[in-house]
């Protein structure tokens, strides 16, 4: 027997409480089980997408720095450096937080994206095509890496909760839900040897007062 | 130990729905303000391009009475791997999204359940009941 | 809630999103001074976004165990390639998927 003996009285009532413990940590059990699994779903996909759009995010950035390699080439690096630092550094993202089953993600909104040349900022005399074109491609990478940013945030999270997730129900599979119901078999087991022990003594002293009886 | 198990455990219980929001929204007031209070305080966004999708699907006669987010029950008792949709409008546009026939209630198995999370990820969220 | 997007790397890579609207630009030389740029980038409240070059992000690798924010959401950090194309091969999401799910998900 395990030693939860200590401290519990065998009673009907504490069997009845335990029982009731019992029902409410299988219920409970059950419901972080399906928790478990819609976590793990959720977890899945977003490898998935995440994989899917790194591949492509990822090429568009070394098409990116394909083009910038040539326009330092063409219009020389400190050229380029000078067009960087006189750019208008305006992009700005909308970030908000949604959820998924309680857990909380980033969400990126409107990325605003392919500015003009005008609105890019760069005086008109060192603009290029290949200029422009170079800072496209970035805008463009830039606005996928906003939605990988947002999903590498998302998975981390959902990876954690799901993980805790786990924990709890093979706490409740291995650990508790076993002690409670080796603890409501023990004191079935001592319930019972009571009523036996009783039933024994009742059955002596009832012969004892037939022998009594029989001997007046 | 076995004390702080169990009482971890019913913390957990008493949380388990938490996330869902107190009161939620119309498709019509969500296109209008695309956020929705949590219960447990956060603020949940909606994205703009899932609900002008959603509204493409929906006759704006339902928009007031499309509730959103759409919630996914997981309910022990269907088995895993199912879940359950409820309510009229609801059900009619999950139905028309994922191809299947309309149903005053839907139970969806694990395939549709993620083609509806990829589909609506921040119009949709999960409910335990037991 | 609009934001502004960081940019922590080599030349090449901060000078490519500086042309497309980056705004706290930081090339990496010294590893000291990289570690307080970033930390700096990590508090700043108008940052939504941190792009990090993998070969920064290797480097600094003990350093930024710690930094590994929970509570807060913002800023989001996400590693990139150089403009070398250089990405480690077993990367954070396979080593959380390994940790998670088990060497049985083999996902194509």
């Amino acid at each position: 027997m395990t030693k939860a003996v200590s401290g519990i009285s065998p009673t009907r009532m504490e069997l009845i409480r335990l029982r009731q413990r019992i029902a409410l940590a299988q219920k409970g059990h059950d419901l972080l089980e399906e928790k478990r699994d819609a976590l793990m779903m959720e977890f899945l996909g977003l490898v998935r997408r995440i994989r899917e759009l790194s591949k492509e995010t990822f090429g568009r950035l070394s098409e990116a720095h394909r083009k910038l390699s040539y326009c330092m080439a063409w219009m020389g690096s400190a050229e380029t450096l000078q067009a960087t630092l006189e750019s208008r550094k305006e992009l700005k993202l909308e970030i908000s937080t949604r959820f998924i089953m309680g857990v909380k993600v980033p969400m990126v909104e409107g990325v605003r994206t392919e500015r003009n040349p005008v609105q890019r900022g760069y005086s008109l005399h060192t603009s290029s095509a290949l200029l422009d074109e170079t800072s496209a491609e970035f805008e463009r990478a830039l606005a996928q890496l906003c939605e990988l940013a947002e999903l590498s945030e998302a998975v981390r999270r959902i990876g954690l909760e799901l993980e805790r997730t786990r924990r709890r129900v093979n706490a409740l599979e291995y650990i508790l839900i076993p002690q409670l119901k080796s603890m409501a078999a023990f004191i079935a087991f001592r319930l019972d040897e009571m009523e036996r022990d009783n039933f024994v003594r009742l059955k002596r002293i009832k012969a004892m007062l037939e022998r009594r009886e029989g001997g007046a | 130990m076995r004390e702080d198990v169990e009482a971890l455990f019913l913390r957990e219980l008493s949380r388990l729905n938490s996330h869902l929001p107190k009161k939620r929204v119309t498709l019509r007031e969500a296109l209008q303000n695309p956020e929705v209070e949590l219960a447990d305080g956060g603020k949940h966004r909606f994205r703009r391009s899932e609900l002008e999708f959603l509204k493409s699907l929906v006759p704006e006669e339902e928009w007031d009475s499309l509730r959103l987010p759409v919630l996914i029950e997981l309910d022990p008792k269907l088995g895993r791997g199912a879940a359950r949709i409820r309510g009229a409008a609801e059900c009619r546009v999950v139905a028309r999204i994922l191809g299947k026939e309309e149903k005053p209630e839907l139970i969806l198995y694990l395939p549709e359940i993620s083609e509806l999370r990829g589909k609506l990820p921040t119009l949709t969220d999960y409910f335990l009941t037991a | 809630m609009p934001y502004k997007i960081a940019v922590v790397g080599e030349l090449e890579t901060v000078m490519g999103f500086g042309l497309a609207g980056a705004s706290h630009l930081h090339v990496h030389r010294e590893k000291t001074e990289t570690l307080r740029k970033l930390k700096e980038f990590l508090s700043d409240p108008e940052v939504g976004l941190i792009l990090l070059t993998a070969t920064v992000r290797e480097e600094l690798a003990e350093e930024l165990e710690p930094l590994h924010r929970l509570e807060g959401i913002i800023p989001m950090v996400l590693t990139i390639p150089d403009h070398r194309g250089y990405y480690p091969a077993v990367d954070e999401l396979e080593r959380l998927v390994k940790r998670t799910a088990g060497v049985e998900v083999i996902l194509k």
